[in-house]
């Protein structure tokens, strides 16, 4: 016998193991890609949000800017309400988000008469500077997170919640 | 297969016909010493052990029912999570300096994997003949440190984690509605400069939020709302109202009116 | 009667011998705590199983009223915990049976673990053993997000964000467990539904009947 004769019997375990590999594969690929899924999907580039803050009526001076989005989670859709300090700082617009790092309480813009110009936490005498840096001392452990913020028809647009870039 | 001539089937299957298997139990002098047949000797101590179990189980859970806290609240950012208590110690482990923040690889990632890579192979790290614990020291070793750390992780998590504070965040709150007069004078006071403070965290809709509880249905008279927004109360700060006695005294009034109905 | 059929049915199928051999199989001394009282450490891989089985009723009788949607999950378990007549109880025997069977595995396998019983010719039965335990792990930190109450949520946050500090590919692992890059929402609770009534107990199942053919294959480790 010649080395690479193949047996009667080693075809058919090839075949058999062929067979079996595309029945396999038949069955299982369409699952898989099934499950997935979430990992391709491409985001859809509008994740910004418009608030009914128009770009040209901002100062120095933070605002409070209430907005609204819905979240799409696959079926499931729900209208989720934010809330954010919006200011000039030279040519760029900044928003932070106004949830304080100490336990989640809501800080407010030169609401203690004390100290001036900087962030004020009620619920425990948190403070931040307008850059959204905490003021060492106070209860906070970081900065205020910030908001990516864009530009459409001289309307603010809000993005996603990041790390504070200024603090 | 036993196969030959003399052999008989049950019509045209492959089921003997003749020499069947008789259904008889195995005689008890058939079994060695003090070994013993596992059904039914062996099966009804095991059984018995099983019933008394079932029983404490059951006990169990009519004495504690199984904790439900509230609906989920994806939005509730100050909620402070902990996991089931069997992970506890993996939970504590991330909270050391060079297990968490840069480290959190260590904690998360390596730590565990080497433990459980480490479990999974025994086998073929420890591969003398002796199966005595005393007789291989480094194994027994291995396992009573691994055991301890487990326990100690456990035990400093449960010790420095707020049980009441936990309870509270997952409590199940009712919503209380009850129709708020937005041009009531008390509101206005709230809502208003001198409330300032008042709105960040009850919410404008006084239903309280992550910091604070909700007003509409408490159960305060007015003097002791009055009282609690001059000296403060639990997480609440004296001294937060910047009206006047007068405004405070509308204020109290109105706070102390959202009573949920009976 | 009874024996009439049992005798019709053995006539066509031959089933005694399948049976007999595990009913006659010799349970040696040293497991045997009637006479060596210790020997009730060979309990808890026995105890492991019937809280299994306990597991697997109760849960398939909970799916009778749970709803895996973010919207009802939780009306649904407050529903069927406190409307439905026994509910706390069925709730309760899975929710306590989830602890117990977490303990008498650990129980079990430090039983394994410090009689040696692991070693050869046992090896491939420990590693099972080992994945049974992971398997384990796994329908406890699923299961803990279906209620969809605030523990629940938080928890399975910071589950699955350490799942997401595995270098590479944890962000893949985190899309595919929770089903959307940023939200844990109706996606991450469908597909821990499914992984954990569907995938993880089929792997369970499977690699149960490993752990008891090879067991009995080989018989129980001698005494020490």
């Amino acid at each position: 016998m010649s080395n690479n004769r193949v047996s009667r019997r080693q075809f058919l375990n090839y075949t058999l193991t062929g067979v079996g590999g595309f029945m396999a594969a038949g069955m299982l690929m369409p699952m898989v890609r099934f499950a997935i899924d979430p990992a391709l999907q491409t985001k859809a580039d509008g994740d910004f949000v418009q608030t009914s803050q128009k770009v040209a009526d901002l100062t120095e001076e933070p605002v409070k800017v209430d907005f609204s989005y819905e979240q799409v989670d696959a079926w499931y859709t729900s209208e989720v309400t934010d809330t954010a300090w919006v200011y000039k700082s030279g040519d760029a617009v900044v928003a932070l988000s106004p949830v304080c790092k100490h336990l989640g309480c809501t800080v407010n813009w030169n609401s203690d008469t004390e100290h001036p110009n900087q962030f004020f936490c009620a619920c425990h005498g948190g403070r931040y500077e307008k850059t959204g840096k905490n003021v060492p001392g106070t209860p906070p452990l970081g900065p205020l997170d910030e908001y990516e913020v864009s530009e459409q028809d001289g309307f603010v647009m809000l993005g996603k919640k990041i790390a504070n870039t200024r603090g | 297969m036993h196969r030959g001539k003399g052999m008989k089937f049950v019509g045209d299957s492959r089921v003997k016909a003749n020499n069947r298997m008789v259904n008889m139990p195995k005689d008890y002098s058939e079994y060695p010493g003090k070994t013993e047949a596992f059904w039914p000797d062996f099966l009804l101590k095991e059984w018995m052990v099983g019933a008394v179990f079932l029983i404490g189980y059951l006990l169990l859970t009519v004495a504690h029912p199984s904790p439900l806290e509230g609906p989920a609240d994806p939005t509730n950012a100050s909620y402070i999570p902990l996991p089931d208590w069997y992970f506890l110690f993996l939970y504590q482990l991330l909270k050391y300096a060079y297990a968490s923040g840069p480290y959190n690889v260590v904690g998360a990632i390596v730590m565990p994997g080497l433990a459980i890579g480490a479990l999974m192979l025994i086998p073929f790290l420890d591969k003398g003949p002796e199966r005595r614990p005393s007789k291989r020291p480094l194994p027994t070793a291995f396992m009573l440190l691994a055991l301890a750390a487990m326990i100690f992780l456990t035990w400093e998590s449960v010790v420095n984690h707020d049980w009441e504070a936990a309870a509270k965040q997952g409590e199940i709150k009712e919503q209380v509605d009850i129709e708020i007069d937005e041009t009531a004078e008390g509101y206005l006071i709230f809502t208003g400069e001198q409330g300032k403070s008042c709105i960040a965290c009850h919410g404008a809709d006084m239903q309280g939020g992550a910091a604070a509880p909700a007003l509409v249905g408490n159960e305060l008279t007015a003097e002791e709302v009055a009282d609690v927004i001059h000296n403060g109360r639990g997480a609440m700060p004296a001294g937060q109202f910047a009206g006047t006695e007068e405004e405070l005294q509308v204020l109290a009034e109105f706070i102390a009116s959202l009573k949920a109905e009976e | 009667m009874l024996n009439k059929i049992y005798d019709w049915v053995d006539e066509r199928l031959d089933i005694t011998p399948i049976w007999r051999d595990i009913a006659d199989h010799e349970v040696p001394e040293h497991v045997n705590p009637a006479h060596h009282f210790s020997a009730f450490v060979y309990c808890f891989g026995g105890l492991t199983f019937f809280i299994t089985v306990i597991q697997i009723l109760s849960g398939m009788f909970l799916t009778m009223y749970y709803v895996p949607d973010v919207e009802n999950a939780w009306k649904s378990v407050y529903y069927l915990q406190n409307e439905v007549a026994f509910g706390e109880i069925v709730r309760g025997m899975h929710h306590w049976g989830a602890s117990l069977v977490i303990v008498m595995m650990f129980l079990h396998t430090l039983r394994v673990f410090f009689t040696g019983s692991y070693k050869k010719p046992r090896e491939l039965n420990w590693i099972v053993g080992v994945l049974i335990f992971c398997v384990m792990l796994g329908l406890g930190f699923t299961g803990y997000l279906l209620p969809w109450d605030m523990k629940a949520l938080f928890a399975t946050k910071v589950g699955i964000e350490i799942a997401a500090s595995v270098p590479f590919i944890g962000e893949l692992i985190k899309v595919l467990l929770a089903g959307d890059a940023t939200i844990i929402g109706a996606q991450t609770l469908t597909r821990f539904f499914a992984i954990h009534v569907f995938f993880l107990p089929a792997a369970l199942f499977a690699l149960l009947a490993a752990h008891f053919i090879m067991i009995r294959r080989q018989g129980i480790s001698g005494p020490l």
